[in-house]
């Protein structure tokens, strides 16, 4: 991370921090305020909703991208174990009465199990192979979940709200800063994750694994390592979401799902802890805006035009917007932060 | 056991739809180390745009055909030259990437320009089932096997022994090297990426005859990929012989394990098959096992 | 400047004006005309739209002749927020919070599936919602969400009563075979066929499900064709009925045996995919008018189409959509005139209340200008029409072949398989 001039380290710790001047302390308090007194503001129930929604995303997206921007693990089912974690939820709290916490951690704990069984090809396979076996484990966990009459098969099932202890999460407002406080405490975790050994690990294994696998780094475990801790946060976030829709059904969690988390964490920046923030922000904003602005206001002054292409517009932008990041910035926009920031510190050169 | 020939003759019939996908995929890796994942949706976009073509604007059949072969080597070379181009030398995850990317924007432009999600070709094969012993076969599926098994012949002879066939093969395999004998890269990704969309296109309007125009077409591209998995990612022959195989399993399985498991176990097969053949042969039965060094 | 830099420019330029375009247009709105805001949601996109985009069509277009010439709802226009689900069940949950957010007093749905993924949110809040294609689990048991046909259970028994006593001339049972779409509209009739086999004195010999992108069903058809069926019954889509009953002819099973279809899969496009001559015989369900049909509503409705969406012209679920327009207006009507307007103005919980038990609850015998059966509701039934017509493929056209039947009410919830 690059300093301000004048910024000097005197201690190890200061050295490692992740927040190192007043400048950035309190920029940082200002988010978090921000953050947490967004019910005070936000304009309707349903942006609070939106938000929370982004926010279940975006935990869901630092799981992908610990296990595929760091480790470099190809996987493009991540929309199977977030049902999984789901499913587990809404089994343990629906069918069996189980406290909402403890359904919570079980939900991350049974994905990340499952993700482990599918990462285990992963010891022989990389690249395309991998992203083919990734699409199988999907197919095949909703597969079971549909026929699965625990789960409730093809019709889904409820799910009660979420409570802790006696409180309820009823409000748009108390779940908004439930699922907040979550994401804010995974992106943490996931940022300490990256700068730890074991991160650097991961590092070392997209980079080149038989080169790491020479250096002595346990391949078997820290690839299985990787599929865990992703599809932990897959879990979470899909208890979460379940949790706020109420009632789950297979069809929430397809395959143009997953692509568009690989979407999101590409367009936001692979292998950084704020490239998901920004893909995930990217891509709502973009899907609202075509939702409730672009394709109604087409839809009601257009009449003329052929029915398709109002509803048509949506993929079509989408596709678009992938393909054009990918080709004109492939590092993504937390690359051009960083470059926004360098420069901003060096314009005019201010030393 | 007039069952278990019926059984047999449909899953062959339905796996030599899969091969022709799959031949459809093989070419492009074979020249150019990409997975193609938008097949499913190139197969859509084509069928949708023969369906335009014989009727909404009602041309005959003798010139729908060639007008669809010229679109497929338009949006071959368009994919290939935007959306690839500029990718050549970047990680596999990107162009993986790009190709769901243009998945999702085919999509998006079928729903464009043809909004009904369902529609039918006209009738080109006479409704009449074969009777092969005790069992029926729809003529469609005939008709898709013979084309399937000539398109292979084509394609194997042609890589093989054609100057451009040879050189693709090399560019898979070192595009630096094939660079500095005077190859030009370019031309040869975009004749490889033209030649998958007409193998796509004559896929997509076999394939629609039967079941007419729906998204399911994108499911079965999907399928596709477990065939070439289990046959060999660079292999012509294998996903010829691939194909029945996995559609054997399918309808065997759907037949037969259908009463004791749950229904609809016959669309898991495919996609179980590839977990167990990524755990046991990776590179599938035919494909060239790929030997990495530091 | 160099020219790459004029194109970059131009291009945000671009970008930026079609940015600005729908806050522009939104800006021109603010008139202080009293109206009354509903919500509807179809999936005008995705796998549903051949259906999605026409019903959305539809339910504009006929707000748009009932604020015309009927000057809205006792002089009260109604404004309709629209928007496409894209049969996504997440985006059809936003949706459904958006209207409750915007002051819309209930909102509709075209699709079964998507009404499943929103009635939740809408039961928890009182919002009342009206499906126009149903499924039993929407309404048993009965809370906010209403149908406004009869459901795909109800297909099923009416079609088997008539089966047993018109077609069937065998002795003892006779033997039928299900073919279900692997979601609510498979179900339906699987519900259906669960509770009242026994009674109407059928045999259900086998229940097969299938995929909606289904190629072939030789499969499972090969194995029903083995256990000697007399009718098989598919409810299902368009396109995978057209599938199963060409893999039927294939097997020689048809002509033979007697096939129906579910009103989801009794339309023009079935006859399309699998061919006039393939299907001729086939039995089905529809509930509403066929499209030319001499009935007070059909004037109305064929010239607005053909004046805004011509390319719709002739498709049944135009008609179930438009009707369903109108039994909204009929509804909001209704609460206007029992509990006054300002309740409705703002929207929110009172306003949904005063809809669902002095608007909904309240409907009598509306008739809906002869476009289907009428509506009405019973306590303790949430569907609106009850009633429907057998149909019949005959030369490529799709024929009524009786009057309108009743479906009398299930009381699924009472059996313990139902909801598991």
């Amino acid at each position: 991370m690059t300093l301000p001039c004048g910024v000097r380290s005197y201690k190890y710790a200061d050295d490692m921090a992740i927040i190192r001047t007043k400048t950035q302390w309190v920029l940082f308090i200002l988010m978090l305020v921000l953050l947490f007194t967004m019910p005070l503001y936000m304009p309707s129930n349903y942006w609070l909703g939106i938000a929370t929604l982004t926010g279940i995303t975006l935990i869901a997206a630092t799981g992908l991208n610990l296990l595929l921007g760091y480790c470099g693990q190809l996987s493009i089912g991540h929309a199977g174990f977030i049902a999984v974690g789901a499913y587990t939820s809404a089994i343990l709290t629906n069918r069996l009465g189980v406290p909402f916490p403890i359904a919570l951690l079980c939900s991350g704990l049974t994905a990340g199990t499952i993700g482990i069984i599918f990462g285990i090809p992963s010891i022989r396979l990389k690249g395309f192979y991998l992203a083919i076996t990734s699409i199988a484990a999907q197919f095949i966990i909703l597969w079971v979940i549909n026929h699965w009459s625990l789960t409730g098969g093809f019709m889904g099932m409820q799910v009660p709200y979420a409570s802790i202890g006696s409180f309820v999460f009823k409000s748009r407002a108390s779940q908004f800063y439930l699922v907040t406080s979550i994401a804010v405490l995974t992106i943490f975790i996931a940022k300490n994750i990256a700068r730890s050994r074991v991160g650097r690990a991961f590092i070392a294994i997209r980079d080149n694994d038989l080169a790491a696998q020479v250096m002595g780094i346990n391949l078997f475990f820290y690839k299985l390592l990787a599929f865990f801790i992703g599809c932990f946060m897959a879990g979470i976030a899909g208890s979460l979401l379940a949790h706020w829709m109420g009632f789950i059904n297979t069809e929430y969690f397809s395959f143009a799902d997953s692509i568009l988390y690989v979407a999101m964490i590409i367009i936001g920046g692979l292998g950084t802890t704020i490239g998901p923030i920004f893909g995930v922000i990217f891509i709502s904003t973009l899907e609202q805006y075509l939702t409730v602005g672009l394709v109604p206001f087409l839809e009601r002054t257009f009449s003329m035009l052929p029915s398709g292409f109002a509803t048509g517009v949506t993929p079509m932008l989408f596709g678009l917007v992938i393909v054009l990041f990918l080709i004109l910035e492939p590092r993504g926009l937390a690359h051009r932060w960083s470059l926004f920031k360098s420069a901003y510190r060096l314009w005019p050169f201010s030393y | 056991m007039g069952d278990l020939l019926q059984l047999v003759i449909t899953g062959l019939a339905v796996g030599m739809v899969y091969s022709l996908i799959a031949l459809g995929f093989v070419v492009v890796w074979k020249s150019s180390s990409v997975a193609n994942l938008a097949l499913g949706q190139l197969v859509l976009i084509f069928s949708w745009f023969f369906y335009g073509m014989l009727v909404q604007i009602g041309f005959p059949l003798w010139l729908g055909f060639p007008l669809l072969i010229l679109f497929a080597l338009l949006v071959g070379w368009l994919i290939e030259r935007f959306a690839l181009r500029p990718l050549i030398a970047q990680p596999i995850l990107s162009l993986i990437t790009v190709t769901l990317g243009i998945a999702y924007f085919t999509e998006g432009v079928v729903t464009f320009v043809w909004p009904k999600s369902v529609a039918a070709l006209p009738r080109f094969f006479p409704r009449e089932p074969l009777h092969i012993g005790g069992a029926v076969v729809s003529q469609e599926y005939v008709w898709i096997a013979a084309i399937s098994l000539l398109i292979f012949i084509l394609l194997t002879l042609f890589y093989r022994y054609h100057r451009m066939g040879i050189a693709m093969r090399a560019t898979a395999d070192d595009q630096l090297a094939v660079q500095a004998c005077g190859v030009p890269v370019t031309k040869i990704m975009s004749r490889s990426w033209m030649v998958a969309c007409i193998v796509a296109a004559t896929g997509g309007i076999l394939i629609s005859s039967i079941g007419g125009i729906t998204n399911g077409l994108v499911m079965t591209g999907l399928k596709g990929f477990s065939v070439v998995i289990l046959g060999g990612l660079d292999s012509f022959a294998g996903a010829m012989i691939a194909g029945p195989i996995i559609g054997l399993a399918e309808s065997l399985g759907g037949g037969y394990l259908t009463p004791y498991l749950w229904s609809g176990v016959k669309d898991i097969i495919p996609f179980f098959i590839i977990i167990i053949m990524v755990l046991i042969k990776p590179y599938g039965l035919f494909g060239e096992e790929r030997i990495e060094r530091i | 400047m160099n020219k790459s830099k004029l194109r970059v420019i131009g291009a945000i330029l671009m970008a930026l004006i079609i940015t600005m375009l729908p806050f522009l247009s939104a800006c021109d709105t603010e008139e202080q005309v009293e109206t009354i805001k509903i919500g509807i949601t179809t999936p005008s996109s995705g796998q549903a739209a051949e259906k999605g985009s026409v019903m959305g069509h539809a339910n504009l277009d006929a707000f748009e002749y009932i604020n015309e010439e009927l000057g809205g709802v006792a002089g009260h226009p109604i404004e309709v927020v629209w928007l496409d689900n894209g049969y996504d069940a997440t985006k059809a949950v936003t949706n459904v919070q958006l209207f409750m957010d915007e002051g819309c007093v209930m909102y509709a749905t075209a699709s079964s599936a998507m009404m499943t993924a929103t009635m939740e949110t809408a039961n928890r809040a009182g919002f009342p919602g009206l499906a126009c294609f149903n499924a039993p689990n929407l309404h048993r048991p009965p809370q906010h969400i209403y149908g406004q046909m009869t459901d795909y259970g109800d297909d099923w028994t009416a079609f088997a009563k008539y089966y047993v006593e018109n077609i069937w001339e065998g002795e003892g049972k006779p033997r039928m075979a299900l073919h279900l779409l692997n979601n609510s509209t498979g179900y339906g009739a699987r519900d259906a066929a669960m509770a009242k086999a026994e009674e109407l004195g059928i045999e259900i010999i086998s229940i097969d499900e299938h995929a909606a992108t289904t190629m072939s069903e030789i499969e499972s058809l090969t194995r029903i064709k083995a256990l000697n069926p007399d009718v098989l019954y598919i409810s299902s889509t368009p396109a995978p009925t057209a599938v199963i009953i060409k893999n039927a002819y294939e097997l020689g099973m048809y002509p033979g045996i007697t096939i129906a279809c579910g009103h989801a899969g009794m339309t023009k496009e079935l006859v399309n995919i699998a061919g006039a001559d393939i299907t001729e015989g086939v039995y089905g369900v529809f509930p509403t008018v066929s499209w030319g049909d001499d009935v007070p509503g059909m004037e109305k409705m064929i010239e607005y189409c053909l004046e805004l969406h011509p390319e719709d012209e002739g498709n049944g679920d135009y008609i179930t959509s438009w009707a369903q327009s109108l039994i909204i207006a009929e509804i909001l009507r209704l609460t206007v005139e029992n509990a006054g307007y300002e309740v409705l103005a703002e929207g929110g919980p009172e306003a949904w209340a005063a809809v669902e038990y002095q608007g909904i609850q309240q409907l009598d015998g509306y008739d809906v200008e002869g476009l289907h059966g009428p509506v009405s509701y019973v306590p303790g039934d949430n569907r609106l029409s009850k009633s429907l017509r057998i149909f019949q493929v005959q030369s490529g056209e799709i024929v009524p072949i009786t009057g309108w039947i009743e479906a009398p009410l299930i009381k699924y919830e009472e059996y313990e398989w139902f909801g598991n």
